[in-house]
């Protein structure tokens, strides 16, 4: 099977009756155990073999061989779920030893929307453990490898995910983004990658790494696919109450319509001088310049922007994320679910127990603690956490200001293609600076994607980042959909 | 400017609870040594009167009724939250005793 098959292309293989869900199913798990790239955790063989095998009959005797595409616009599709969201009796390891033995005992919104639609959940995606990682070096479980170039990182934290859909071990993935996640990853391995709106999508479920930032979305082989999980996943959920009261529009309609004429003429796209600095990698740049051209000599109007707070944007993250993950790892102390240590069981003294219990964590995980909790100690909340707070407001009036007078923003989704596996691990510094296109647009909320649009000398792929106004996905997508047809 | 040393990363270590080897107390000097040095630059920026983005939502949230929502039990009728903790007695918690 091609690696290339949309949503839409396997629903038509079903209704031809080339390929059921169940054969789909059990295909896409004969090439995952054939694969060498680590890009799974856990897979739910019994789970998934049996619904597929449901959905093939239901679609025979229920459906009259026909995909039923308006109540169920999943139906049959296997999916990969990042190891950061629930599954009711999977387990769920956020790639950490400390959850090695989580098995979780409810489904993630997330998840439980698209299985309702007829999805097929393949298994849980390697990814840096607790999300925390912009190349996967970080899990417990090992690296990931790049999908094409094995002797590279595929990104993180998501990388499970964006190495599984490019490798065609799904047909799509669901990854989670805090400050680059998702479309750092899908920008290495060539494939989509969507970070809705904050509050569009409900995160019940998704292990929490930093909440205010915290986001789950599709990673796809194409910007239809990516509109499709969205449109399912989004919406109010009683059990996240940060999730958004806005309207879920028919994005997959968008995204066809844009196709079906897609012209950029009268869309204002804007480019921020401050994501064309120097430390770009030339051929990156000369890829978005080039698309950029292609958008202008097609009709869009080409606006310089300034967005003059970027240059502080890891220096916010890395006060603002790890503190909120302090905050949120305290949880793991050994009493209500994860691994409690034998050296626990004789501790002095809760601390001393707490302790043991914590040492499952990994260095990356542990240094983010530290960190996080210095910026939120007595005597340094202000230089540090509140500071932060203040600057990431502003990095949210420079998008206000821009927005004022563009649709949508488009820039590199990192300096560089895929780095080689090692290459930044011992530097933590110079792997936070990978995020920095992608960091600003998570402080502010933003929806934002990563489109592929062209391939290094090397054969690397490389990401144009889109950046939108809050709950604008239809512009998003719209400019996705004619960045993705200038690159085919 | 914080000078980030030794002392500093076992009094955060202790109060963030985690148990340190030699080696790793070195490289945290070192790589959060950087990392503060880069967030140092923060104070470059004038944010006199800015109120600061704490939250990812600018709405009140939303508050649902105050009702009970059963979880639900396991195939063995016991709660199924408890069905991940390390220990569980009479459908409780059970953690080391830690008072003598």
């Amino acid at each position: 099977m091609s690696n290339t098959k949309t949503i839409r292309e396997i629903h038509d293989a079903f209704d031809a009756g080339t390929t059921s869900p169940l054969a789909l199913t059990q295909a896409y798990y004969s090439k995952i155990d054939h694969s060498k790239h680590n890009a799974f955790i856990t897979l739910c063989k019994e789970r998934a073999l049996k619904q597929a095998e449901q959905l093939t009959q239901d679609l025979k005797s229920k459906h009259g061989g026909k995909v039923p595409r308006g109540t169920h616009p999943l139906y049959g599709i296997p999916l990969g779920i990042k190891d950061v969201l629930t599954m009711d009796g999977v387990r769920t390891t956020a790639a950490s030893k400390m959850l090695d033995n989580y098995v979780a005992p409810y489904t993630a919104t997330s998840v439980q929307k698209l299985e309702a639609a007829g999805a097929i959940s393949l298994g849980k995606l390697n990814m840096d453990e607790f999300a925390m990682g912009s190349s996967n070096e970080n899990s417990a479980y090992g690296n990931v490898l790049h999908p094409t170039h094995p002797d590279r990182v595929p990104g993180g934290s998501s990388g499970g995910s964006g190495t599984a859909v490019a490798a065609d071990l799904c047909v799509a993935a669901l990854g989670t983004d805090t400050g680059g996640s998702i479309r750092l990853p899908a920008s290495f391995c060539g494939i989509v990658g969507m970070k809705p709106t904050y509050g569009r999508i409900s995160r019940y479920g998704q292990i929490a790494f930093a909440s205010s930032l915290d986001q789950i979305g599709p990673m796809t082989k194409s910007v239809e696919d990516a509109a499709l999980l969205t449109q399912v996943m989004s919406g109010v959920d009683m059990y996240d109450s940060t999730t958004a009261d806005q309207p879920v529009e028919d994005w997959v309609k968008v995204v066809r319509d844009t196709a079906a004429n897609p012209s950029p003429r009268g869309m204002r796209i804007g480019v921020p001088k401050e994501y064309f600095i120097d430390g770009i990698d030339s051929e990156v740049r000369q890829a978005i310049e080039c698309t950029i051209e292609k958008l202008k000599a097609q009709g869009a109007e080409i606006v310089p922007v300034s967005l003059p707070h970027t240059a502080y944007a890891v220096a916010t993250y890395y006060v603002v994320a790890v503190s909120e993950a302090s905050s949120n790892l305290s949880r793991y102390d050994g009493v209500r679910f994860g691994v409690r240590p034998k050296a626990a069981m004789e501790a002095g003294s809760p601390a001393e127990f707490y302790k043991k219990v914590r040492a499952n964590f990994g260095a990356e995980v542990k240094r983010r603690i530290i960190l996080g909790t210095f910026a939120l100690s007595s005597g340094y909340y202000d230089a540090y956490y509140r500071k932060a707070g203040q600057v990431r407001r502003l990095m949210r009036n420079d998008f206000e200001a821009a927005f004022k007078n563009v649709d949508v923003i488009v820039s590199p989704v990192a300096p560089t293609t895929a780095f080689k596996i090692g290459e930044k691990a011992k530097n933590p510094l110079q792997m936070y600076l990978t995020d920095i296109f992608t960091i600003p647009a998570s402080m502010a909320g933003l929806p934002a994607m990563s489109v592929p649009v062209a391939k290094d000398h090397q054969g690397l792929s490389i990401g144009m980042h889109l950046i939108a106004p809050r709950f604008k996905e239809s512009v998003l997508l719209k400019a996705a959909t004619i960045v993705e047809g200038i690159s085919s | 400017m914080i000078e980030v040393n030794e002392a500093l990363i076992r009094k955060v270590a202790e109060l963030s609870r985690l148990e340190l080897n030699e080696q790793e107390i070195q490289e945290y000097v070192k790589s959060i040594g950087d990392i503060l040095k880069h967030v140092d630059q923060l104070s470059q920026v004038n944010t006199d009167g800015i109120e600061p983005m704490v939250y990812g939502v600018d709405d009140t949230l939303r508050l649902r009724p105050d009702e009970v929502i059963e979880f639900g039990t396991d195939e063995h009728g016991k709660p199924k939250v408890l069905s991940s903790a390390p220990e569980v007695m009479n459908d409780g918690y059970k953690v080391p005793q830690i008072i003598g």
